[in-house]
């Protein structure tokens, strides 16, 4: 393969060698099968396969190995979408109706029959800015939650990171967020909202709800392999959380005594920074988001060392 | 010489779960929660494993039910973590434990083929250089942009094994997966994984279809309850093997019924002069001898024997009780022959279940299934799902001149 180059800075020795080396009807760049093994083994990657552990350095070595899998994530990820609305009648529709049926059913009930603050703006829009974050926390979460129990058949017969299926939900659910972030464009021209410079700190706020999200999802989709309460408890789990988060009311109202408890959820901080800095142009409130992305970032780390120690064995118990 | 693969004291535990109890009493809540965590039986599905594959070899693995061989390819494609042990891969793995691995029935072969492609680990570029190459191979060009629903079985392995076929491992791990499509498509499998192993790939190869282990493998590693107990070059290990006998112990004790009243203790096939014979002709005689014990006087039995082909589907039976006088077992050993004058079957891979029965019960004494796998080879050739005995004779006839 790597034909010695005949450059007259080679050694007059080497150079001799390879003149007889040619006379011997020897192709230069042919190599014995020791020569070839022996550089063959140098390029290949080893693979050391060891019992489970709960160990830092274990993770890192797969993070670095999930570079590799991109490509899957990718396939996995436009797969889902494109399988989603096969056979339906309304298609893309439906990441839209979702949030928008929500936000009128809570107009209805919040701006009409009962009176929520919403901080000046219209109740729509105000609501809708947050359903927008919180349908990508739920709907993400609880397709990435029971990903594993569902794909049992590709677990227990081919390996991949396990962590590659959540992912993949995480990921579906960014498009329909984008999807679903366009009516509210519409709401906000339609009803004279102006956005500001601090409409960028929606980077960093959708930065630290995708890592909650992963870390959550991690958790879960973990723990559903061994018991399956998880799935079924998703629903009212997520129906709780949403009215503990400032969904369809303002931060300013929750009691000022109860404020720390209350951050504690990241969505919290999370849902009510989006709509400030996206509605009212205002900086964020940095004691909730710096809560909630204190919270997220630690909780990554941890979830996913969990989700790989249990991932050695799924297999076995799904 | 390099080592591509080693396995360095390797064991495998399960925890088996107890049987599940009444989820609505609050007894059985309490018993659901102690057996997660308390009451679990451990069943070591291998122990002490020690192997080594240097490169290109191809190593067969072959081993009656439950005696480990899938656990081994589990373990080394890390679908499941090994109790205790280290195995150690040198380069690329690619496991294919089934065919089709990741289809999705909605979507055409040609997404498909993306799909798969991807979960079994290849490159979007890979799979892009490779389709043509990966379409031709199943055969199925004009179907590939329909949906994999509409596809009958056959095109579906073919295109599952297509796409295996084309990804490009250091290290190939393959379990049964020679059992897909028609005898053609198989050979051209075959013919595919020798020249996978002519690149100097190395092979583990799973299997209970002995033929094609002789013609793929270097060697190979007969195994038993969790342990290698035999590894040697394939012809030795394939006769150590069939020295075994098909039979694995069981226990005198039926769950159902308390004590086994009778149980199966043989089976043999033999050939039209009434030698052992493990491999059968298609329109030649056969004889099958089944061995039993009666533990105690059985009024009204009936032998049955089962041929499964690798497709799973039941291909034949053979009866006592279609025909012939009624049985009636004293205690003790005996034997019953079925004998066939010209076999049926079609050339391919057999499994047999023997049954043992109470008649007018509908009630089995023993079943012994997957006990023997038999190989029938072209003797008569006549196209068709079977061979069909028959006679002719001519009615009328032109004058000859």
């Amino acid at each position: 393969m790597n034909r010695p180059s005949p450059a007259p800075t080679a050694s007059a020795e080497k150079a001799e060698g390879l003149i007889i080396g040619k006379d011997m009807g020897t192709p230069s760049d042919r190599r014995t099968p020791e020569e070839a093994s022996a550089s063959a083994t140098k390029a290949r990657r080893v693979k050391l396969i060891r019992p489970p552990s709960l160990s830092p350095v274990h993770c890192f070595r797969s993070l670095a190995s999930l570079t590799q899998y991109v490509d899957l994530l990718l396939t996995l990820s436009l797969h889902r979408l494109k399988v989603r609305y096969k056979q339906s009648l309304l298609g893309w529709a439906w990441a839209l109706l979702q949030p928008l049926a929500l936000m009128a059913i809570y107009t209805v009930i919040f701006s009409m029959v009962t009176k929520v603050p919403s901080e000046g703006l219209p109740y729509p829009v105000f609501v809708y800015a947050a359903l927008l974050p919180w349908a990508y926390f739920s709907n993400a979460l609880t397709a990435s939650a029971s990903s594993l129990v569902t794909h049992q058949q590709l677990i227990t017969k081919v390996y991949f990171p396990r962590e590659i299926l959540p992912l993949s939900y995480v990921a579906v659910g960014v498009v329909d967020f984008l999807v679903a972030s366009t009516v509210l464009a519409g709401l906000m021209i339609y009803h004279h909202v102006a956005i500001t410079a601090n409409a960028l700190y929606l980077v960093p706020i959708l930065l630290v709800e995708t890592a909650f999200i992963i870390g959550l999802s991690l958790l879960l989709a973990a723990i559903q392999v061994d018991f399956r309460d998880v799935g079924l408890a998703m629903p009212l789990l997520l129906q709780l959380w949403m009215f503990a988060s400032p969904v369809v009311y303002p931060l300013a109202q929750v009691p000022a005594r109860l404020r720390g408890v209350y951050l504690l959820n990241p969505m919290a901080g999370i849902v009510e920074n989006f709509r400030r800095v996206l509605l009212q142009g205002r900086p964020p409130d940095f004691e909730s988001l710096n809560t909630a992305a204190l919270i997220s970032f630690l909780f990554l780390p941890l979830a996913y060392l969990y989700f790989k120690a249990r991932e050695a064995t799924m297999a076995d118990v799904i | 010489m390099t080592i591509d693969l080693k396995l360095d004291g390797v064991y495998k535990r399960y925890r088996i779960k107890q049987a599940e109890t009444d989820p609505r009493s609050a007894m059985g809540f309490v018993r659901r929660i102690r057996s997660r965590f308390l009451h679990r039986q451990d069943f070591w599905a291998v122990s002490d494993l020690n192997f080594e594959v240097p490169r290109g070899q191809a190593l067969g693995v072959i081993g009656h039910n439950g005696a480990g061989k899938s656990t081994v390819l589990k373990l080394v494609s890390s679908i499941t973590a090994p109790t205790r042990g280290e195995i150690t891969i040198q380069g690329r793995v690619a496991a294919l434990l089934e065919v089709g691995s990741g289809f999705h029935p909605e979507l055409t072969g040609r997404e498909n083929i993306f799909l798969s492609g991807a979960i079994l680990g290849m490159r979007r570029k890979e799979i892009h250089a490779n389709l043509d190459s990966i379409i031709d191979f199943a055969e199925i060009r004009p179907f590939i942009d329909v949906p994999v629903k509409r596809y009958s079985s056959g095109m579906y392995v073919r295109l599952g094994f297509s796409i295996a076929a084309h990804l490009n491992p250091d290290v190939l791990l393959l379990d049964e997966v020679l059992a897909v499509g028609d005898s053609a498509f198989q050979q051209k499998c075959i013919q595919r994984i020798l020249e996978l192993k002519h690149r100097s790939i190395t092979i583990v190869f799973i299997s209970h279809d002995l033929s094609a282990v002789e013609r793929l493998c270097d060697r190979v590693l007969v195994m038993q309850r969790g342990n290698v107990i035999f590894d040697g070059g394939t012809g030795e290990s394939i006769a150590h093997y069939r020295s075994l006998g098909q039979f694995q112990a069981r226990s005198m004790v039926n769950p159902l019924a308390g004590v086994r009243e009778a149980e199966i203790t043989s089976l043999a096939f033999l050939d039209g002069e009434g030698n052992t014979a493990s491999s059968l002709l298609t329109g030649a005689p056969l004889r099958a001898r089944i061995g039993y014990v009666a533990h105690e006087r059985i009024p009204a039995a009936g032998f049955s024997l089962f041929f499964w082909g690798l497709d799973t589907r039941l291909h034949c039976q053979f009866s006592t009780f279609l025909s012939g006088p009624r049985l009636d077992l004293g205690p003790g050993p005996g034997m019953v022959e079925f004998s066939c004058e010209e076999l049926g079957l079609q050339p391919g891979v057999y499994v047999v279940d023997v049954n043992m029965e109470r008649l007018g019960k509908a009630e089995n004494l023993d079943y012994q299934s997957r006990c023997a796998t038999i190989q029938v080879s072209a003797g008569k050739r006549v196209r068709g799902e079977f061979f069909s005995p028959h006679s002719w004779r001519m009615l009328e006839q032109g004058k000859a001149r």
